[in-house]
């Protein structure tokens, strides 16, 4: 009990916390293989990133092409900012837009394996239905929504970024990324809903 | 169902190799690479003695076309060029006052031990550049089979700076096929 009192003061603690991003970025202008550091602490979460959206192999070669960017860009980092995962996201979402096809074939089989997921569950069968008929809808809307929506929803949707980490991202005031979100969800809603303009598939 | 999360619900984690990010790793090491080994600098730099060099660098600058890379210059105390770098091409020599690290100039020596091969592009217009700064010529323009390199005709002249180290100046103007690369080469 009585070692658990001498925690280690303040001084002590920052000597022994590993430098932030945006000092990592600042010493990679002078010594650019302090770069390197930045890739081992984020590749891993922008390769998932990339891997959501264009699938595994695509996402593999992407990932150098980001970093190879990101070193590229670095004197623009803005060092206010600790962290530069959502400024890496940023660069991924431009990216990503040379790999639009892909991201919708993607999209179409993720709408199918969720179907697959819903029907495995014997106990919501009446919900397992109304999947089936959902998900591709919910998948072919998303595709139809106009980039810039489609990235801000997407990146709250399956990354978890914040309001604010999506406009440090997309390099847009906060309220541009509120409005856009917004009408992200009203387009969603509109194609989905009952007596919106949603338009069935015959098969 | 709000639409956020319904489109959280397409969300799927792709399956990676263990050494996905082996590649992506290799591929920012490469860029960073490219970004420094140029400020590593040329392999060979030639380091020449003067007794005055901030004439000498002025001459070089004027009469052979050399940049003196400013940032790298070093000023000892009493506000001497202690070392001044200059850039030719994709090459770079260096500049001191003699007696640093045993070299003395041909000024004070009286011989010359070495001379520097230079390649230009238009070696016409560096002679004549050249002899308006007031380099002495020691040989005129002159073709030539082969020079230093036994596969190339030269176009070629040398020169002496104000101290007199040796100054080879050579425009490439063909290359020597095989066949043709009998002998020893004869200057005139």
């Amino acid at each position: 009990m009585h070692l658990a009192n001498r925690t280690p003061g303040i001084g002590k603690r920052k000597t022994m916390s590993s430098p932030s991003d945006a000092e990592m970025i600042g010493r990679s202008l002078d010594e650019p293989e302090a770069f390197g550091l930045i890739y081992d602490r984020h590749a891993p979460t922008v390769l998932r990133f990339l891997g959501r959206r264009v699938g595994a192999e695509v996402a593999e070669g992407l990932v150098g092409e980001l970093f190879r960017i990101a070193f590229e860009r670095r004197k623009t980092f803005d060092a206010s900012r600790a962290i530069a995962l959502p400024w890496l996201y940023g660069i991924g979402s431009n990216l990503l837009l040379k790999h639009r096809r892909g991201e919708a074939r993607r999209l179409r089989a993720n709408a199918r394996m969720a179907v697959a997921g819903e029907a495995a569950d014997r106990r919501a069968s009446a919900a397992a239905l109304d999947a089936r008929l959902l998900f591709p809808r919910v998948a072919d809307a998303i595709e139809a929504l106009p980039d810039g929506e489609r990235e801000a929803l997407l990146l709250v949707a399956w990354e978890d970024l914040s309001y604010q980490d999506v406009a440090e991202a997309l390099a847009l005031p906060i309220g541009t990324v509120r409005s856009r979100l917004n009408r992200a969800r009203s387009h969603l809603r509109e194609l989905l809903e009952p007596g919106g303009k949603r338009r069935v598939r015959s098969r | 169902m709000k639409p956020v999360d319904l489109a959280r619900k397409l969300r799927r984690d792709a399956a990676f190799e263990p050494a996905a990010l082996d590649r992506g790793k290799a591929m920012l090491m490469a860029a960073i690479r490219q970004e420094v080994e140029p400020k590593r600098g040329p392999t060979i730099v030639p380091q020449i003695p003067y007794q005055d060099v901030s004439a000498a660098l002025s001459f070089l600058e004027r009469a052979f076309g050399f940049r003196e890379i400013r940032t790298a210059r070093l000023v000892s105390a009493s506000g001497e060029i202690d070392h001044a770098t200059l850039a030719f091409g994709g090459s770079l020599i260096g500049i001191g006052p003699e007696g640093h690290h045993g070299a003395i100039s041909p000024r004070s020596g009286g011989i010359v031990s070495q001379y520097i091969s230079v390649y230009v592009d238009d070696v016409d217009a560096h002679h004549q550049r050249a002899v308006a700064a007031g380099a002495r010529i020691a040989t005129g323009l002159s073709d030539y089979v082969w020079g230093d390199r036994p596969y190339e005709a030269h176009r070629t002249y040398e020169a002496l700076d104000l101290e007199g180290h040796r100054w080879r100046f050579h425009q490439l103007l063909r290359e020597v096929p095989r066949s043709e690369r009998r002998g020893r080469p004869r200057e005139n």
